[in-house]
């Protein structure tokens, strides 16, 4: 009896250490895929945001904004992202013809399935929606416009292979809303997926 | 009426109720998509397919649906083809990360649109353009939200707990097609319109 009460016990406490996984955590891209080394090249066009007012239409808050995730090696480029080749490119002045009507920017990834589990990560671009008013850390003031700092912050995440958050608070949070600019750092949450990624 | 505000209030929740889930997506009302769209319709996919596109930049997805009922005023053939950005292509898979996906076998009422730059269809504003259909224990068969986005190839713990409740509280389609059918005649919900 005593043997059947101490297996019950175990039993019981292996489910619930088991059901104990957090709910509320970062997500990775699914199946996990990263990039094969850091730190990982993110080019910005130069060709700017007409909507955002800061002399560089965002290109330069976005340069350095991205660099919130420790492993970007972040800079400007004149060449154009070009789909399924690296680098890892920002387009801030087109839609790349999927980001439409509700769509504030999108990030397309491209990956191999690798035979030992670990798939790499061979480009990761970003387009924005031109249709939508954005501004930047270089501006003063905001009326119902988007964060451009903070959205390519988040945007990077995609691209380094991070998902969706349920968190609170963090970067990869999913909503988003105008003139909020908390998505600039990176929180605990944040880091702790790019760190069980890099 | 009432019951129509009282469906709708429960969409605004089972929408509001889990992550936007996108790349970064502003909530479209519910009106919007409805009016905006092509078609309306519930269809099986009853076969997809990827390919490159002619420049050889992004890989599409092809999905043939095979359409049991269109709702609203607008009517169309049975079976149609939508296009969605994404897909696998000689071991190279594209997505577009929190983007809809659409799988072969799938149930499914889709807002359908036409593209930018062609007559091509789209699930129209992205996840809000796309319910699965469930059927309920009692056998009627109700939408929900689809969990799985582009990039996320399984469910969380977290989202199979809500897609579990969503199939207890999802629309039926007879409340679907009545709110379809008064976005289209341009009534005004009696609900909140934004997340």
């Amino acid at each position: 009896m005593k043997k059947q009460t101490f297996f019950s016990v175990l039993i019981s406490t292996i489910i619930i250490v088991a059901s104990a996984e957090p709910a509320l955590a970062y997500v990775l891209l699914s199946p996990r895929r990263r990039w094969a080394t850091t730190p990982i090249t993110v080019r910005t066009y130069t060709v700017g945001n007409s909507t955002i007012t800061d002399g560089s239409g965002g290109v330069n808050a976005t340069v350095s904004a991205i660099r919130a995730w420790g492993i970007i090696n972040s800079s400007t480029t004149s060449s154009p992202a070009v789909r399924g080749s690296a680098p890892a490119t920002i387009m801030l002045n087109t839609n790349g013809g999927i980001c439409t009507s509700g769509c504030l920017a999108a990030t397309l990834t491209g990956y191999y399935i690798s035979q030992s589990g670990d798939d790499r990560i061979y480009d990761a671009d970003v387009y924005t929606n031109t249709a939508h008013q954005y501004y930047s850390s270089g501006e003063s003031g905001c009326s119902g416009e988007y964060d451009i700092n903070g959205i390519m912050v988040h945007e990077v995440g995609h691209v380094i292979g991070i998902g969706h958050s349920n968190v609170a608070g963090a970067t990869m949070y999913p909503s988003v809303s105008a003139c909020n600019a908390g998505n600039r750092t990176i929180e605990a949450d944040d880091r702790a997926a790019r760190d069980n990624l890099y | 009426m009432h019951r129509r505000s009282l469906s709708l209030i429960t969409l605004l929740l089972i929408v509001s109720a889990m992550p936007l889930s996108a790349a970064q997506f502003i909530v479209q009302p519910f009106e919007r998509v409805a009016t905006e769209s092509k078609y309306v319709v519930r269809a099986s996919v009853v076969d997809t397919w990827s390919a490159w596109d002619a420049s050889q930049e992004v890989i599409y997805t092809y999905a043939t649906l095979r359409v049991s009922r269109y709702f609203g005023e607008v009517a169309g053939p049975d079976t149609l083809v939508v296009r969605e950005v994404g897909g696998t292509v000689d071991g190279y898979t594209q997505e577009a990360i929190g983007f809809p996906a659409i799988r072969r076998g799938e149930q499914v009422v889709l807002f359908l649109s036409e593209w930018d730059d062609s007559t091509d269809l789209r699930i129209h504003a992205y996840n809000q353009g796309k319910y699965l259909v469930r059927m309920r224990q009692d056998r009627t068969e109700v939408l929900v939200a689809d969990p799985v986005k582009q990039g996320e190839e399984r469910l969380s713990r977290e989202q199979h707990r809500f897609e579990a409740e969503a199939d207890d509280n999802g629309l039926t389609i007879e409340e679907f097609s009545e709110m379809v059918d008064a976005a289209r005649a341009g009534e005004k919900p009696h609900a909140a319109r934004r997340q």
